[in-house]
């Protein structure tokens, strides 16, 4: 990795501090309103995905979207990178600005299984395929957003990817196999889970290697 | 390796409505060039071919040396660019933005940049969301300036700016000017900015360049010659001749390829010679190569 790489990966979560920080923030206060009550459970719950999946959307429209329709793409584009150096750096350095109120929210979800007496560990297997889904969800937006040339492509990927998270957690609660253990004191760690694992995280690279063959061999980029 | 900054031989890039077609562009070491044409006619594309942000459909493109766009980011180390359409990052400040440029150029004079934010009237704590247009285009300067490139590329820098602030602008440029080895592409409509600091002009129109040649040597070409002829009187058939207008007795003669030895024919009947300016010069350029492509 270049220097222009490295300074371009730090200046993506220079400009989106304040989405990172209120993300984390508001990560951690939905999992303490889960410990309340039960409302506050299902409350905590949904502040919870929606920070993550809100979080994940406006760092793709406002990193790349609103960076190209703004033309600073113009002068990011004029230091010294070409289009490749160009594509992996926003690519990692949103991945990073994402890893931080995911990694931070997640933990405290998974702190909350384990340690809160209401909360069952047989949850935790769920949670685990949540989060990982979350994130390549978001990898899926970010591949998007790189290769759509127009707001209309990209708004249409955050729809479909929005929507995708709601039928994936009905399709796993679906799965007997991670459905009869959830409420259960210990966590199975079965096929199926890993399984769903297996395609989440074969879904995460195929999002993240895609940019590399297509959008960073653009002939045209601006 | 090239000795030229910038190298563009037979370049063609074809888009739906419209095609660059078979450009050939030289800028040589400390040569500043004022590349002149009508909105749409391919400066931006140019200079984006140059830059590498998009590809040639043919040619050979070099600058500093560099094949472009495959060593566009090598090319771009000594390349200062700014446009009239470039915005900075909205979330941070002027300071910021300082910062950031120096430390990807090793380059960057400090001392310089200090000076260009006093002379420009800028406020490093400022963000770049509140900057006027005017102040928005002076803080891409010095970006670009005070990272000392061989290569300066300017897209419109004064384009819908107050005169004060056009002032100023090109005033800089003249100081950056004095650095022997430095050369500017500096593409504008706008012929009186051209006209000041140029020492070489090319014209670009709907997709082609119709014209290259020294400022002086364009200046001293071009002509405009009123005649008094008589009723009766035949108009002498001259040789460089590219426009044409009647107003009674009154015959106006656009001329590109002016001597004095032109007006012999027409002895007593010369009323006026007028030099013409770059921006009458350019529009007879542009009108009359459309007349002889038919378009």
């Amino acid at each position: 990795m270049n220097t222009v790489t490295r300074k371009l990966i730090a200046k993506e979560l220079y400009v989106n501090r304040l989405f990172i920080v209120c993300a984390s923030i508001a990560g951690i206060v939905s999992v303490l309103l889960c410990t309340t009550s039960k409302v506050g459970f299902n409350v905590g719950a949904l502040i919870w995905i929606s920070t993550i999946v809100a979080v994940g959307v406006m760092l793709a429209l406002y990193g790349i979207m609103n960076e190209r329709k703004e033309n600073s793409l113009l002068f990011v584009m004029s230091l010294p990178l070409s289009i490749p150096d160009y594509v992996r750096a926003k690519q990692l350095g949103l991945a990073a600005c994402f890893a931080v109120p995911w990694l931070i929210s997640s933990a405290a979800a998974l702190i909350f299984v384990l340690a809160h007496p209401g909360a069952p560990d047989g949850l935790l297997p769920y949670l685990v395929l949540l989060c990982v889904f979350l994130f390549s969800n978001y990898s899926l937006v970010l591949c998007g957003a790189l290769h759509a040339r127009s707001e209309a492509v990209t708004s249409a990927v955050v729809i479909v990817t929005n929507m995708a998270v709601t039928l994936f957690m009905f399709l796993l609660g679906g799965l007997d196999e991670i459905n009869k253990y959830m409420w259960g004191p210990t966590p199975v760690w079965n096929h199926t889970f890993w399984a769903v694992l297996a395609a989440e995280l074969a879904t995460l690279a195929l999002a993240f290697a895609l940019p590399w063959f297509f959008a960073a061999r653009r002939r045209d980029f601006i | 390796m090239s000795d030229k900054h910038i190298s563009m031989q037979s370049v063609r890039k074809t888009y739906r409505f419209f095609t660059l077609d078979d450009l050939t562009l030289e800028l040589e070491p400390g040569q500043i060039i004022g590349f002149v044409g009508p909105n749409g006619a391919g400066k931006s594309t140019t200079i984006r071919l140059a830059l590498g942000l998009i590809a040639p459909d043919a040619g050979e493109i070099r600058v500093l040396g560099h094949e472009i766009p495959r060593d566009q980011a090598l090319a771009k180390r000594e390349i200062g660019f700014v446009s009239d359409t470039m915005r900075l990052l909205p979330q941070a400040t002027l300071g910021w933005h300082m910062k950031f440029v120096a430390s990807i150029y090793p380059g960057w004079d400090d001392a310089y940049a200090a000076s260009l934010v006093k002379c420009f009237n800028l406020r490093t704590e400022q963000n770049v969301r509140s900057l006027s247009s005017g102040e928005h285009v002076k803080a891409t300067l010095l970006l670009a300036l005070a990272r000392r490139p061989k290569l300066l590329i300017l897209d419109e820098p004064t384009s819908g700016l107050d005169p004060v602030a056009r002032h100023e602008i090109i005033s800089e440029f003249m100081d950056v000017l004095r650095d022997d080895s430095r050369s500017i592409l500096f593409s504008s409509h706008n012929t009186v900015d051209v006209e000041r600091i140029s020492d070489r002009i090319t014209f670009i129109d709907r997709g082609r360049l119709v014209e290259s040649d020294d400022k002086e040597r364009f200046l001293d070409r071009w002509r405009r010659i009123r005649l008094q002829l008589p009723p009766g009187t035949d108009e002498p058939r001259l040789p460089h001749v590219v426009g044409r207008s009647v107003d009674g007795q009154f015959v106006t003669l656009t001329i590109d390829g002016y001597s004095d030895e032109l007006l012999a024919p027409f002895g007593a009947h010369v009323r006026e010679v007028q030099r013409m300016n770059l921006e009458e010069i350019f529009v007879a350029t542009v009108m009359h190569h459309r007349e002889v492509r038919g378009q």
